[in-house]
């Protein structure tokens, strides 16, 4: 295999919930006591996003997968791991030294109410990231550049005059992602880009994103809850669960041969048209919560097949048969 | 048919809006039938109007919407001719409400018992233990863990998928015949919404409860539902037996909006999408409101609303579909 585009090595990310020294020191039973909490968010994971795929990263809510995208982006920095770029290490450079990270890397946010700055037109939103990262540009080009990923977006040039209020649901997150292509970049990280939206709306959108990948050749890290998607669109899918990757593989192979049994509940949970019941694997209990982390597999609790060794020791990555890789002790010793 | 009277029956429905500037129709001539222990899914997009179908079934439109013409029968009284009074002893009591987002349902500082024994105390005169002891039945009956200690906890201290079953258990409590469910499962992940539906669907086979089940997700109506409805632009272009509508679907929208879902499409290959987007209420096209985005569309679709027609058990509002059916009636006589 060539070497990945997008390395993600070790990732781990705690968010402090303890705040400053002070409010950490409590008084009880005769002595202080200094008490630290943390939000696991992600606990050791590696990624590798290869040039010209589209990863998928799935999971419920809590599971970590945002942030992993945001801090691929930069927009958070890792606790522990390493983020490299083309090779090149980017997690820990500074200043100007990312600049050149940012035009290649753009990210599309969820909610397109929220993404689009509502005092801004739209020609001044698009034209912002261009004047930033090319400022060599004259002016007439930079209007060019606009009115092409206007065009190949699907938004009529002549209404850059407009103000985000002014358009749709769907059509906001066209110009959302005609900010992101505007620089011309090469990686593209969605999270959740089409689940605020109407389902035919969504079919728009993700046609949008399909088509943008071929023509510019694009390389996406695409975050999502929605499985149906990941199934039309992902080449490979990684499966999280409570910051840790459970399962990696094809989309194909996903799809047909779920072996994580947190993989094989979440595929059997989707609604699908032909059923006429309710038909899924009922999973005890609920997602822990990520400040105290269960030992060993992060599953185990809510596992129908976790013994002692599961409760005790962190599975790893490793690859089957069938070339998924997948993160658990029953399906290393053949009992799944 | 049936010949008996159903239990509720919504007749020839208008609900208006009124702003500056004139009215605005966000219903127009709704009309269907409930009958008892039925589930009813009421599908279609954001703007479609089912949400404001469902509260107008309780009356429960604010100012400055009204209902302005129809009838809404529930056991042959018209609600929508009731005084708040009596309105008052229907909700909750015969005809319980599930809204979509559990937090902003529940009181945040009461506790879950306070809350339930007030709903009861409120239709019937017992005694705070006895009312506590409805309120511990019901939380059985939707299986939460430990329902004695749920009683004297507070809403911040459940889980979404918790909190969605405590709103199901007091929608519960008096034992009404109807329940009108507002994207229940919406904010909620995955394996979680397909626990609460599961859940639902069993608890209305038990009891016979009617279900009125408002979503947009076409996966769960079929899962859940025996009959559905299809809303557009405030209003129903299709409605018939679930099943025959899923795999069979008449309506250009309604065939647009099955083959939208990722789950119809070839993996990687282009979606199907409907052009555009749903009009809004201010400038409704007259005609059929579905007619500037139909490939079908005549000069007929754009200057009259098409009249309901019968393709097998399913009721379409399409000029396209009676055309065939007229044909068809015309190639038989021919025949014979």
């Amino acid at each position: 295999m060539t070497s990945p585009l997008v390395d993600i090595r070790g990732l781990e990310k705690r968010f402090d919930l303890s705040g400053s020294f002070l409010e950490q020191i409590t008084f009880k039973g005769g002595r202080f006591q200094r008490k630290q909490e943390a939000v696991h968010a992600i606990n050791g994971v590696d990624l590798q996003v290869q040039k010209g795929e589209a990863l998928c990263v799935v999971g419920e809510s809590g599971c970590g997968k945002s942030t992993v995208a945001r801090t691929v982006m930069g927009l958070l920095s890792p606790s522990a791991g390493e983020v490299h770029y083309g090779g090149q290490r980017i997690d820990n450079l500074k200043g100007g030294d990312v600049l050149p990270y940012r035009r290649k890397m753009q990210m599309i946010f969820q909610n397109p109410y929220a993404s689009l700055n509502p005092r801004m037109t739209i020609q001044q939103t698009l034209e912002e990231p261009i004047h930033f990262h090319r400022p060599e540009l004259a002016r007439s080009e930079v209007r060019e550049k606009v009115q092409e990923v206007m065009q190949s977006v699907g938004i009529d040039p002549d209404w850059g005059s407009r103000f985000g209020h002014e358009f749709s649901g769907g059509q906001r997150q066209r110009i959302a992602i005609a900010r992101a292509l505007a620089v011309d970049p090469e990686f593209i990280v969605a999270d959740e880009p089409i689940s605020a939206l109407d389902v035919s709306i969504q079919a728009q959108v993700l046609n949008l994103l399909m088509e943008a990948q071929e023509t510019r050749n694009l390389t996406y890290l695409f975050i999502t809850h929605d499985l149906a998607v990941v199934e039309h669109f992902g080449t490979r899918v990684a499966v999280m669960y409570l910051g840790r990757v459970c399962e990696l593989a094809e989309t194909k192979t996903l799809f047909s041969e779920p072996r994580h049994p947190y993989t094989q509940a979440l595929l059997s949970a989707i609604p699908r048209l032909e059923d006429d019941r309710p038909n899924y694997i009922r999973l005890q209990g609920e997602v822990p919560t990520p400040v105290n982390l269960p030992s060993g597999c992060v599953f185990h609790g809510r596992c129908p097949y976790a013994n002692e060794r599961c409760r005790q020791e962190i599975p790893r990555l490793i690859v089957t048969d069938g070339g998924s890789q997948v993160a658990c002790h029953a399906v290393e010793e053949g009992r799944l | 048919m049936k010949s008996n009277t159903p239990l509720l029956e919504v007749k020839n429905l208008d609900v208006r809006f009124a702003v500056r500037g004139g009215d605005l129709t966000a219903l127009r001539g709704i009309s269907f039938s409930l009958d008892k222990g039925e589930r009813l899914g009421l599908v279609g997009e954001s703007g479609a109007g089912k949400s404001v179908a469902a509260f107008s079934i309780l009356n429960l439109i604010a100012r400055p919407g009204y209902i302005a013409g129809g009838q809404i029968l529930f056991e042959g009284k018209d609600l929508a001719a009731m005084s708040e009074r009596e309105l008052r002893k229907i909700r909750g009591n015969r005809i319980a409400m599930i809204f979509q987002d559990p937090m902003m349902t529940l009181n945040p500082v009461l506790s879950i018992g306070t809350q339930m024994v007030e709903a009861i105390k409120a239709h019937r005169r017992v005694s705070t233990k006895a009312a506590r002891e409805i309120a511990l039945s019901k939380l059985r009956k939707v299986q939460i863990p430990s329902p004695e200690k749920r009683l004297d906890q507070y809403p911040h201290e459940l889980s979404g998928g918790m909190r969605q079953r405590v709103i199901i258990a007091i929608a519960l409590l008096l034992d009404p015949e109807i329940i009108v469910a507002d994207e229940p499962t919406t904010a909620l992940d995955v394996t979680i919404q397909a626990e609460i539906m599961a859940l639902l669907l069993d608890l209305c086979e038990q009891e016979n409860v009617a279900l009125i089940l408002i979503t947009h997700d076409l996966g769960v109506v079929s899962q859940v539902t025996q009959r559905m409805l299809v809303m557009y632009s405030g209003r129903i272009i299709e409605q018939g037996p679930t099943r025959e509508i899923i795999n069979d679907a008449q309506h250009p929208y309604t065939q647009g909006l099955i083959n939208a879902l990722p789950q119809m499409g070839e993996p990687g290959a282009r979606l199907f999408q409907i052009p555009g987007s749903m009009p809004s209420l201010k400038n409704v096209p007259s005609g059929c409101p579905f007619n500037p985005r139909c490939d079908f569309a005549t000069d007929q679709c754009r200057q009259v609303m098409p009249e309901y027609v019968r393709s097998g058990n399913v009721d379409v509002a399409c000029y396209e579909v009676s055309n065939l059916i007229e044909q068809e009636k015309r190639m038989q006589e021919a025949g014979s």
